[in-house]
């Protein structure tokens, strides 16, 4: 549990239960965190869950979808008990289209320059400006980085687009697409060296059961346990159980 | 001798086949100011109340154009094609959008009024496959003008252009139509000049020389497929009613 001797900077609460109580109290407001796993492990929707609860707690949010039509992604929201429709009506809670942002900036290219890389970080700081944005999501960032082609590219981006959401102290979870036998957290490498957290979704296998974890490797500004555990998505929200005390229900 | 038609000036039909034989294509050069566009327009009404005449304009407006006409008293009842047009809003105006959410910022309601439909216009338009997909669904007797050439030239690669002209003029021969275009000379290099002259049937220069204090102007008839003995030079004068020639 947090104390308050350990908590040295704001934290950003993600309304999680579980992942507070990991992260000694949330995540260090203004960090960049990556959210990294295979297909199906549950990372569009445990952010689409931090960006409801920041919405519900005043603080407004925007979900980047860069893959998936956002028009999708609202319905998926839905099923939550503790959803509420006004927060979208309200603008509390956001959604834009990547693609809809590249092709009003024009980058039309399939690879961007280190020029298109400023145009973009700009953009999404404007958006940030313009709704006070206190919680963002890009998801995912590895169709962005499809775009930059080089480590070069992808550090520089990442580097700006952290620098300029946490200089307007906005909270991001940036989701990362890796393949379930990967020896890394991210595609190309470069993403888990800059961001200031790593959350590691993957799937476990146990009795034919095949559940979903979690693992927090690493969150500047905070100590937090890096323990594995069993994630369980319920309309209620995500739950969290470690996993050796036999979580998800076994 | 195979039916023929108009090229629109009578001294320069005497010197070729008694008119164009249909199913030719003409390539008019020139360097700018020489008169290039009004031979073309001229061309354009010599077809009307005879042929389909489809004007395709890359540079010049639908008005322009059939105001020039009116201007040296020709008919104006021909189709006019607005390359330069759809360029202006597909891309043009696209461009302009862009500058302005690079510079000023983009807005949430920016992106909200981007609509599914939008995303689908927004598609890169090839203007290359425009122009010879309008040109195919034309039907005989048709009379075609390119004006110009030069734009194609300008965005996309050469065997592509040079590709399209092929492509106009089969479809012209095959339907004894009548095809010009037009293109600027000494911007492009030599290579694409001659790659363009010779896919064409006959090619037709007009020059303008200083003579003192005068600009004297001269119709040169540089290539006529397998009629090399009709190629010549003829003096060319332009006054309100247009272009007329003079054998020399």
């Amino acid at each position: 549990m947090p104390s308050e001797n350990i908590i040295e900077r704001e934290r950003c609460v993600t309304g999680i239960d579980g992942l507070d109580n990991i992260l000694n109290g949330g995540i260090p407001r203004g960090n960049t965190i990556l959210f990294t796993g295979s297909c199906g492990t549950g990372k569009t929707t445990l952010s689409l869950e931090f960006l409801v609860h920041g919405a519900l707690a005043d603080e407004n949010s925007l979900f980047v979808s860069v893959t998936e039509s956002s028009d999708k992604l609202t319905t998926n929201v839905i099923p939550y008990d503790f959803f509420e429709e006004s927060l979208i009506k309200t603008g509390k809670l956001a959604f834009v289209d990547m693609p809809v942002i590249y092709e009003r900036l024009g980058l039309t290219n399939v690879e961007f320059s280190l020029e298109d890389v400023d145009t973009l970080v700009r953009a999404l700081g404007n958006l940030v400006d313009e709704l006070s944005v206190k919680r963002l999501v890009i998801d995912s960032i590895t169709s962005v980085c499809y775009r930059l082609k080089t480590e070069e590219k992808i550090r520089e981006f990442i580097l700006k687009i952290g620098k300029a959401l946490s200089n307007r102290g906005c909270t991001s979870l940036l989701i990362s697409e890796i393949s379930p036998s990967a020896d890394r957290y991210s595609l190309y490498g470069v993403e888990e060296a800059i961001a200031d957290g790593i959350v590691l979704m993957g799937n476990y296998e146990r009795r034919g059961d095949l559940l979903r974890t979690l693992q927090v490797v690493k969150m500047r500004g905070t100590t937090h346990s890096r323990a594995k555990y069993v994630l369980d998505l319920t309309p209620a929200g995500v739950l969290l159980v470690p996993l050796l005390k036999g979580g998800g229900g076994i | 001798m195979a039916e023929t038609t108009s090229i629109g000036v009578a001294e320069l039909d005497k010197s070729l086949m008694n008119g164009v034989p249909r199913g030719y294509t003409i390539l008019v050069t020139g360097t700018p100011g020489t008169g290039v566009e009004l031979f073309a327009k001229q061309f354009a009404a010599a077809g009307i109340g005879k042929e389909n005449v489809t004007y395709f304009s890359t540079t010049e407006s639908d008005e322009a154009v059939k105001n020039a006409m009116k201007e040296f008293g020709w008919k104006q009842d021909i189709r006019v094609v607005n390359i330069g047009k759809m360029y202006y809003e597909k891309v043009l105006a696209k461009n302009l959008e862009v500058s302005k959410y690079r510079q000023e910022g983009l807005k949430m309601r920016d992106i909200k009024q981007f609509n599914a439909s939008q995303a689908e216009q927004s598609q890169d338009v090839n203007f290359l496959t425009t122009l010879t997909y309008g040109i195919s669904k034309l039907k005989p007797p048709f009379r075609i003008v390119l004006d110009s050439l030069d734009f194609f030239l300008e965005y996309y690669d050469e065997p592509d252009v040079l590709s399209a002209i092929r492509t106009i003029k089969a479809h012209t021969h095959l339907n004894n139509g009548i095809a010009l275009v037009t293109m600027l000379k000494g911007v492009f290099d030599n290579r694409v000049e001659s790659g363009v002259q010779d896919i064409v049937d006959i090619t037709i220069e007009i020059e303008r020389l200083r003579e003192g204090s005068e600009f004297k102007r001269n119709i040169l008839i540089r290539k006529v497929r397998n009629h090399p003995e009709k190629t010549k030079i003829l003096s060319c004068h332009i006054d309100e009613k247009g272009i007329s020639a003079k054998t020399l």
